[in-house]
């Protein structure tokens, strides 16, 4: 029997880039150092893999031997046919991820450059459904905003990625960004391609990092909303991908709480931290704990809206949420909202729904 | 009693696993290193992935002690391909971390080269 399709709006889907096919868009030294002097963007992650193919999932490999992630046409048969996507956002991969490299500024620069390039040619540019992230190199923040600037209005380009570092996002350092963010109509994206836990220090065990992916995640919530991001730039958005969601009303309730006590140390905050992030913060789904219905609809129930959760694959990588399996059993209303609607609320950039 | 040939042994090498159809069901068969063979339903109960295109191996056990891995299970764990949940071949294609899942095997004799599944 067929499967039913989903016309899923997915809020983390993986390409990926090899070093070989990124020279081309590279300039000049930087093409040398990659290809003369063999130059990668080393994490020298200190774990066993993941699962049983790295960090992605086995039969997402190429047949060809090629990286999961890197083939245009390998990924509309094993998702976005097979699924029923009607968009996806891409998210990057690992190795290279531009908008996470620390260091070397030039070369960070170059990469997120070059990144950007070849995303758009090859992969917003061949399939309509696909839309896009624009990477960055944070740490220089006149080289980002250029970059911003320079890619920025591209149609399909709809958040910007920022690296995770010691630097909290609320930070008057990343207020330029911000606003070339606003004037370009993007989102800003957190996803972790580097240690999320321990201010960037590799925790001992992957367990661990993958846990806490949704500490990161609330320190930058907590940090925006309190530096008054969203008061001084009221079409930000921010949107926490792959931390799972079960975090998000202790978070609500924690802040709220505070500020009722400390709220003449945040007086430009006009609402509670909890409505903020109402209007301002979306959360993907994946890694979806396991819940039965009653604890998922408990869980909307808490955090006192259903708009804020955006359902997301992470394909193709080993942690893959699968939109058949992943979430329990809901109202179609419910399940449109998390499945699509929400996403599309909250990128200006993605297309109203299309007529039947 | 329901039985059918998968496949001939000599398609199925040590150490690999294979997908096949017992009926209409999608199955995966499993070929030890020491020629033990297994089969269970293609799909892996957390969420559906083909465990046909896991991979055969040991795995560390509760005998561990932190900071002190004791690895055991050699050549009778199934991992499934996606988020690499184990499975114990030997033990009724239980999983590792809760044994009160487990997944929906097949019993499995070979007959001069036919592997035969059946119930």
């Amino acid at each position: 029997m067929a499967k039913k399709q989903i016309p899923l709006i997915d809020t983390d889907i993986h390409e990926r880039v090899q070093y070989k096919d990124i020279l081309e868009y590279l300039d000049e030294p930087f093409k040398h150092y990659m290809k003369n002097c063999h130059w990668i963007q080393e994490k020298h992650m200190p774990y066993t893999q993941p699962a049983t193919a790295g960090v992605d999932r086995a039969d997402a490999i190429l047949p060809d031997g090629r990286p999961a992630g890197s083939d245009l046409a390998f990924m509309q048969e094993q998702l976005l046919d097979d699924v029923g996507h009607e968009f996806g956002i891409l998210t990057g991969a690992l190795d290279p991820s531009p908008s996470s490299m620390h260091g070397w500024y030039e070369m960070a620069a170059a990469l997120a450059t070059a990144y950007n390039d070849w995303q758009i040619e090859h992969w917003l540019e061949k399939d309509e459904r696909l839309y896009g992230s624009v990477h960055i190199a944070a740490q220089d923040r006149e080289e980002a905003v250029k970059e911003i600037e320079r890619v920025g209005s591209h149609p399909k380009m709809v958040q910007i990625l920022l690296p995770i570092d010691d630097i909290m996002w609320g930070d008057p350092y990343y207020h330029p960004i911000f606003e070339a963010a606003e004037k370009h109509n993007l989102m800003i994206g957190m996803h972790h391609n580097e240690p999320p836990v321990y201010y960037g220090k590799w925790p001992r065990y992957f367990i661990e990092w993958h846990t806490l992916i949704s500490t990161a995640h609330m320190k930058i919530i907590a940090n925006m909303i309190y530096n008054g991001v969203f008061e001084k730039f009221p079409k930000l958005g921010l949107m926490m991908i792959e931390g799972g969601f079960t975090h998000i009303p202790h978070l609500m309730w924690k802040m709220d709480q505070q500020f009722r006590d400390l709220r003449h140390e945040v007086p430009w905050l006009t609402r509670k931290p909890s409505e903020i992030m109402k209007e301002h913060v979306r959360i993907t789904t994946q890694p979806a704990e396991e819940l039965t219905k009653k604890e998922f609809m408990s869980l909307i129930d808490q955090m006192g809206t259903d708009e804020m959760l955006c359902f997301s694959t992470d394909y193709p990588h080993w942690d893959y949420d699968s939109p058949y399996r992943a979430l329990p059993n809901m109202e179609p209303e419910l399940k449109e909202k998390i499945f699509s609607e929400n996403a599309r609320a909250f990128y200006p950039k993605l297309p109203d729904k299309r007529e039947e | 009693m329901q039985e059918q040939v998968v496949c001939k042994t000599s398609e199925l090498q040590p150490g690999e696993i294979r997908e096949a159809y017992f009926g209409k069901q999608n199955i995966v068969i499993c070929r030890t290193q020491n020629d033990n063979f297994y089969a269970f339903m293609n799909q892996c109960i957390h969420q559906g992935a083909p465990l046909g295109k896991g991979l055969l191996c040991g795995a560390t056990t509760d005998e561990s002690n932190p900071g002190d891995y004791h690895y055991c299970h050699q050549d009778e764990i199934l991992r499934c391909p996606w988020h690499g949940r184990e499975f114990d071949m030997k033990n009724e294609g239980r999983m590792l971390a809760n044994p009160n899942k487990k997944l929906a095997s097949f019993k499995v004799r070979v007959e001069n080269e036919d592997v035969i599944v059946y119930k």
